[in-house]
């Protein structure tokens, strides 16, 4: 009986984890951030427990696409390598915060700053894909010193796309904030990174998103090596749980290819608003902020959601197609 | 052309860490559900979701010893902990990379940030005197 039991909960954690890395990657915002509350709003996980899990699997993933990637040389490896000082340290500062927020039982701020983080991140992800390279700005001087050009072949538009890096500074201190994040939360934080990379330092998108996956590897690591020491680690947990969202981050890829309709993308946003929602709900009742039962969290959330994605649906699925299908028939705009 | 070399070893060192830390991972799974238990442990306190067996109370040292009697958390601390190992490699080997070009600001650069994970890995555990506490494991699991 109890290894029928046990065989159960770790099927449940498994499929959990399959979900989340499928998500992540189809998201592209990388498995804890789903993975995270998942576990602790639906399998009951303590949080510190679920964080250092998704670390651990965070890395797994992160290597593993890292080595396919570097191949493909889009990543650029001097603009990655030069932003992880600013991460690793983020994260180190980032783990030593959660840290204390454990010890002294306020774990109910990571569930409002998760909840913050997640449900800030849907409105990039739901832009993502608008434009892919974005018009060019003079090199500045740390362009120069820190050496931020490349070039990679763009197979989409058949031709090699140069580009350069500009305000480094303004990079790093987004990526101090995404280390942090990430060592708080115990995530990825590759959304973070992707702004750093995409909005402050002017990077074409498909560069932002494959240097941000070869960094989440190292700040993961030295987010866990940390995380091991507090404890934070439930080894039978975190091994469960690597595999799971690997094995989903995997196929996440496979069927990315294949999903050619962008409306399904709106299901993942939607999943999204809901779990932001329910983890700021429940840290603030955690807290004794709100005092509401847990059923009308649910409700609250799921309301909460579908205004969100309405809105969403709206601003960025309808208005940008009926833009797109005018500048089309202007005659291709600049394409 | 070193750059390409260096580029190829650095995406063979990704992919065999992580290859390698999901099959002790995955072998440590599978001896657990055939022992039942893992460091003298019950199986019910190992897979309890609030379980106290954690990093804290488990000497990586004493989980590696344990390797030749097939011990299912041996092999998972280990796989875990190639998995960690697997990005610190990395920048190991992207301080190489950089210092066969002569990119000199590069290798400083690399450098940092190979610091910061050893700040992480050893000497601030060490500073603050954070250890695994092995007297713990032998009370919650006697038969270890």
């Amino acid at each position: 009986m109890v290894l029928l039991r046990t065989i159960l909960c770790c099927i449940e954690l498994l499929i959990f984890s399959i979900i989340a890395g499928l998500l992540g990657s189809l998201t592209g915002l990388g498995g804890g951030t789903v993975l995270v509350p998942l576990l602790t709003l639906f399998l009951g996980i303590p949080i510190a427990y679920a964080a250092g899990a998704s670390l651990i699997s965070t890395i797994a993933t992160s290597s593993g696409a890292a080595s396919a990637y570097i191949r493909d040389k889009i990543t650029n490896v001097r603009i990655g390598m030069g932003l992880e000082i600013a991460t690793t340290t983020g994260s180190i500062v980032g783990s030593l915060t959660a840290a204390y927020i454990y010890s002294h039982s306020l774990a109910w701020i990571v569930y409002v700053v998760f909840g913050i983080v997640i449900l800030t991140s849907i409105i990039p992800t739901a832009q993502r894909g608008k434009y892919e390279i974005p018009d060019p700005r003079r090199p500045d001087r740390t362009t120069k010193i820190f050496k931020l050009y490349g070039s990679y072949y763009d197979d989409a538009l058949k031709r090699e796309v140069k580009y350069w890096g500009v305000r480094w500074w303004l990079g790093e201190l987004i990526m101090f904030f995404a280390g942090f994040i990430s060592g708080l939360l115990g995530i990825g934080s590759g959304a973070l990174k992707v702004l750093g990379m995409d909005w402050a330092m002017n990077l074409p998108m498909k560069v932002s998103t494959t240097t941000s996956n070869f960094m989440i590897g190292v700040t993961a690591a030295t987010g866990s090596a940390l995380y091991w020491y507090f404890g934070y680690i439930q080894p039978m947990m975190a091994a469960v749980t690597a595999i799971g969202v690997l094995i989903g981050a995997m196929s996440g890829t496979k069927i990315l290819v294949r999903i050619t309709n962008k409306q399904v993308r709106w299901v993942f946003l939607a999943i999204l608003a809901f779990l932001g929602m329910e983890m700021l709900l429940k840290g603030l009742y955690m807290d004794h902020v709100i005092t509401i039962a847990v059923t009308t969290q649910y409700l609250l959330s799921v309301i909460f959601t579908v205004i969100v994605m309405t809105i969403l649906y709206y601003r960025y699925g309808i208005l940008m197609a009926r833009k797109e299908r005018r500048t089309a028939i202007r005659g291709g705009g600049n394409a | 052309m070193p750059r390409q070399d260096m580029d190829y070893v650095i995406g063979l060192a990704l992919r065999y860490g992580v290859i390698i830390s999901i099959a002790l991972i995955l072998i440590g799974v599978i001896l657990f559900h055939v022992k039942g238990e893992a460091l003298g442990c019950s199986e019910t306190l190992i897979m309890n979701p609030t379980s106290p067996v954690n990093t804290t109370v488990i000497p990586p040292m004493y989980a590696l010893s344990r390797l030749p009697n097939l011990d299912p958390l041996s092999f998972i601390i280990l796989g875990l902990m190639v998995l960690i190992a697997t990005p610190v490699l990395r920048v190991a080997l992207g301080i190489a990379s950089f210092a066969m070009e002569r990119d000199w600001l590069y290798v400083f650069i690399t450098v940092v940030v190979f610091i910061n994970l050893m700040l992480a890995i050893f000497v601030l555990p060490s500073i603050m005197h954070l250890h695994a506490n092995p007297q713990l494991l032998k009370l919650l699991c006697p038969s270890s």
